[in-house]
This record gives structure tokens, sequence and C-alpha cells, in this order.
């Protein structure tokens, strides 16, 4: 039984990094960057729901929809101001970039909410029939899960049926040939960073909701082991940051109930070197030539 | 309906077109032919936006692009099939070619059906995804999606490059049929003969400057292109 409950909560944190992984990873397709502050942004959700709720007193539904809008925004507006000047630039000047993003939102958070965490209320508590509950899996696991899934279908119609959604696959594979198609290349980039920073919000508030505090490195840690995931699974590949997100949960919670506590992300990022040394594209990704 | 006029584009310090005039009418086929380098692919990519010119001007009906951004000169009526096909290798062949009817708006069947008429090959392809079709058919869908966009204007660069012989005549066949269906075209080849004789007029490009112009007829009759480009 308590097997299950380590596979519940593996799943349920998996969801987590799937979640962000998607935001990473079309990012990743489509400006070919590493967006570091990613991470971050989680972060900031978590402040942004948690100040909706406790300062504002708005509803729950609000709050996340809230912290949706305020990230999405920031999301694009850091790629206007940050990384846009750089599309000419090397990559390494661009990650180099996302590092310092990445600080700038950490301190700015710092000076705005204070090193003392926050006490954070679940949004997604609600009493479990008692046989589930016996099982461990918990009203967060569940409203967690149900999120990922829903988000992965979604993105996926997304990009395969809408006009947007293919314009954005087009942009990944080659952006002067889809400016010759009348794609406009730089909306198509803020649009992305606008899904991933919105995404990102989502996983911010189920994050802080399985966990309960907050502080303004909340972001780095899962951030990190999302990006990880997307690897793990294929960069640039949706399905792939789902699968690559599910798997990383899965293996960090059973290397901390049955392994080591300690070595729980060791053995998280043993695992993706061995994946990336048999399969160097990841478990879904395609080999195509890359530029980076 | 296009007037180049002394255009300048440079790569970095690189000047690669120095200069160059020409001009395409309603109506007819005209290419540019040169050897390898000579600035014909940064010519076209230049008219289409991908590039910008130092100096000169653009006038597509008497509308300077030359300070438009790709994007928005498809929207104008000019398509561009660029070299070395550049399909969505991931999209299967239909979404390539909506992806070419991007800036449109309304039903895209007619337009489907046009090109599949066109191209029967696309149709019994339509599901499969770019990367396993053959080269001359990845060209077909080159072309077929540039004509998506029902362009008044297409331009191709080197439609024929890398193609089986009995392909290119293929291709230039639909070249002309294009042609009489209304399209005018600018055709840059380094296939200089089989472009030549089908071309209204021609442009002879040489490291980045037009060093010769006249009818199709009139450059395959001169001794010095004969000598250059046409082997003999
Ligand atoms: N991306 C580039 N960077 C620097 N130089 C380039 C680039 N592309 C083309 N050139 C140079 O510009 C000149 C014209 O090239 P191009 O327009 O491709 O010729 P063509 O299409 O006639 O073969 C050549 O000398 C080529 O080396
Ligand atoms: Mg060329």
């Amino acid at each position: 039984m308590v097997f299950f409950s380590y596979l519940f909560s593996g799943i349920s944190l998996g969801s987590v990094y799937a979640i962000i992984a998607l935001g990473y990873t079309m990012v990743y397709g489509i400006a070919k960057m590493l967006n570091f502050a990613h991470g971050d942004i989680i972060m900031v959700g978590g402040y942004i729901c948690y100040c909706s709720m406790s300062y504002l007193g708005l509803p729950v539904l609000l709050s996340v929809l809230l912290s949706m809008a305020v990230c999405t925004v920031l999301g694009v507006v850091i790629e206007g101001l940050a990384y846009k000047p750089l599309r000419q630039a090397s990559s390494l000047a661009v990650l180099i970039t996302a590092i310092g993003v990445s600080y700038f939102l950490q301190n700015a958070a710092q000076l705005i909410w204070g090193v003392t965490p926050k006490i954070f209320t679940s949004v997604a508590s609600f009493p479990m029939p008692g046989d589930l509950n016996s099982l461990g899996l918990s009203s967060e696991a569940v409203v967690t899960i149900a999120s990922c899934l829903i988000i992965m279908v979604a993105l996926t119609l997304f990009v395969n049926k809408t006009k947007m959604g293919k314009a954005m696959r087009a942009c990944s594979e080659d952006k002067g040939a889809a400016q010759l198609m009348g794609i406009n290349v730089n909306k198509t980039i803020s649009l992305t960073f606008a899904i991933g920073s919105a995404l990102a919000a989502v996983a911010g508030v189920l994050l802080c909701s399985n966990y309960n505090t907050l502080i303004p490195t909340t972001g780095s840690m899962p951030g990190i082991k999302a990006f990880t995931a997307a690897v793990f699974g294929g960069i640039g590949s949706i399905p792939g940051a789902f699968l690559g997100g599910l798997l990383l949960g899965i293996i960090e919670s059973m290397a901390k109930a049955y392994i080591s506590t300690q070595l729980a992300n060791a053995i998280v990022f043993a695992v993706l070197i061995v994946v990336l040394l048999v399969k160097p594209t990841g478990l879904l990704g395609k080999a195509v030539p890359e530029k980076v | 309906m296009l007037k180049v006029n002394d255009l300048n584009v440079y790569y970095g310090a690189i000047h690669a077109i120095k200069g160059v005039s020409f001009q395409v009418n309603e109506g007819e086929i005209v290419t540019l032919i040169g050897a390898n380098g000579a600035g014909k692919s940064t010519t076209l990519n230049t008219v289409s936006g991908l590039l910008r010119s130092r100096s000169g001007s653009i006038l597509f009906q008497d509308e300077d692009l030359s300070h438009l951004p790709a994007y928005k000169i498809v929207s104008k009526g000019l398509a561009l099939v660029p070299e070395g096909r550049r399909v969505f290798l991931q999209m299967t062949v239909e979404e390539n070619l909506e992806m070419g009817a991007f800036t449109q708006s309304g039903s895209l069947d007619p337009a489907l059906e046009q090109v599949y008429a066109q191209f029967p090959r696309l149709k019994e392809r339509r599901r499969q995804v770019a990367g396993t079709l053959s080269g001359g058919e990845q060209q077909m869908l080159a072309m077929g999606r540039a004509l998506m966009s029902s362009p008044k204007l297409l331009m191709l660069d080197e439609p024929s490059m890398g193609l089986a012989p009995i392909l290119v005549e293929q291709i230039f066949e639909i070249i002309q049929n294009l042609h009489r269906a209304g399209t005018t075209i600018l055709l840059v080849e380094q296939n200089a003969q089989a472009a030549l004789s089908v071309a209204d007029r021609g442009y002879v490009l040489e490291t980045g400057k037009v060093v010769s112009s006249g009818t199709g007829a009139e450059l395959m009759a001169s001794p010095e292109i004969k000598k250059a480009y046409l082997g003999g």
C-alpha cells in the first residue's frame, strides 16, 4: 500500500515537472534557446496566487487565472526586453542572459516578498473518498494529474489542429521559410513565451499546493528538474516533455522512498546521463541537425 | 510589375550585389542566369524580404518593398520558392500547403484543389510527412506551397537543382503551364539552356552585377553566353 502512495506522489510530482517541461520544450523548439528563467516564472506564479488569495481575498479560480495572466505578461515582456535583442547573438550570450533574468526575478521576489517562507494554502484541497485516501492519493495529486492531462491534450490539439499552432511548428523548423509563408516569426515566439509562462503559473500554483511553502527560490530546483525532464524526453518534443516529466517524477519519488532521500537527485541525474548516452536525442527526440 | 533599381546588398563587409537593376513586366517569364556565387539567390532573397538591401529600390506594382519585413511581402502578391526547397519536413504535405496559404482568409479548398490538379502526386501524398517525399516531390510541394497564396509574381530559385533530367523537364513544363494560366514568373537558374528557352527575357549575373540582358533568343544566340553558360 505504501508503494502506491509513493507512486501517486511520483506521478503528481512528475505532472508538475511535465507542465514546466512543456514550457521549456516549446520555447526551445521555436526560439532555440534554454530559458533558464522559466523556473522562476513558476515562483512568481505562486506568489501572485498567494497574494491574490491572502491579501485580495479573491476566490481560488480567479486567483489562479490572475496568476496565469500576470505570468503571461511577464514572460512576453522578458522575451521582448531580454531575448529579442539577442536574436542574432551567439547561443552562449542568450544563455547567460537567461541566467541573469533568473537571478533578477529571484532577487526582485526577495525584495517584494522577503525571504521568510509564505504558507501557501492549497487551492486543491477537498475530501477524498476513504479508500482512495488510504491508498495515499491526495486531492492535490488528483488535481495536479488531471491538470497535466488536460494541458497535454489541449496543447497537442493546439499545435496540430490550429493555424497558429501549425505556424509554430513551421517556425521551429525553418524561420526563413516560415516568413516566406507570411508568418510573423517574432509574434509567434512571443506567443510561445506567453503559453509557456501561463503553464508555468499553473505549475507554480500546483507545486505550492502540494508543498505549502513558498520562497523566492521555490522555482529553481523544479525548473532544473523540468529542464532535465525535457531533455530526457527529447527537447523540442511535446509528448517527450510529458513522458520525461512523468518518468522523472516517478524515479525521484521511488528513489527517495527505497534508496535514499539524500541521493534522490543524484539518481535522477544519473538516469538522465545514462539515457542520453544510449539515445543522445532523448526518449522521443528526433535526430534533427541542431544549430546550437 | 517588379522594378529593381540599383540594388546593393552586403553580407557584413562582403558586397554581394553591386548595383543590380532589372524588371519583370506583367505576364512575362524573366530569368536570371549566372554561375554559382553570382548573386542570384541573394537577389531573390532580398526581393522577398529575407535579406535587407543597403541601397536601391524594389518596386512591386509601384510600391517600394525594400523596407517591408518578409512576412508582409507575401500578401502583396509575391511568393518565393526558395533554393533547396525548404519545405517543412516534419509537417504533412497538406499542412505545408496550408502554411502556404497562411495569409489567406476563407476556405482553402479551392486553392488546394487547384494545386492538387497541377500536382496530382501531392494529392496522393497529402497525409504523408514532407520529409518522406523524394526530391522531385519536395520541389513540387515547394511550388504548390508558394501557389497557395495565389501570387501575382512567382519567384523560383533553381527549381531544377539536383533533379533527374526527366523531372527537370516536368518542372519546366509546370512553369510554362503556370505562365499560361496568367502567373508572372521570375526564374533563377544555373541551367541556362532550359531557362532561356522558356523565358521571354533574361539577365546574366556575374559576381553581383548584371553583365548582359536581352530576350531569351538573343541571349542564347550570343557567342559569349554560349561559351560561358551553354557549354560551347
Ligand atoms: N550567408 C552568407 N554569408 C556570407 N556570404 C554569402 C552568404 N550567402 C551568400 N554569400 C556570398 O554572396 C555571393 C552570392 O551568393 P548567392 O546569392 O548565393 O549566389 P548564387 O545564388 O548566384 O549561387 C557569393 O559570393 C556567396 O559566397
Ligand atoms: Mg543560389
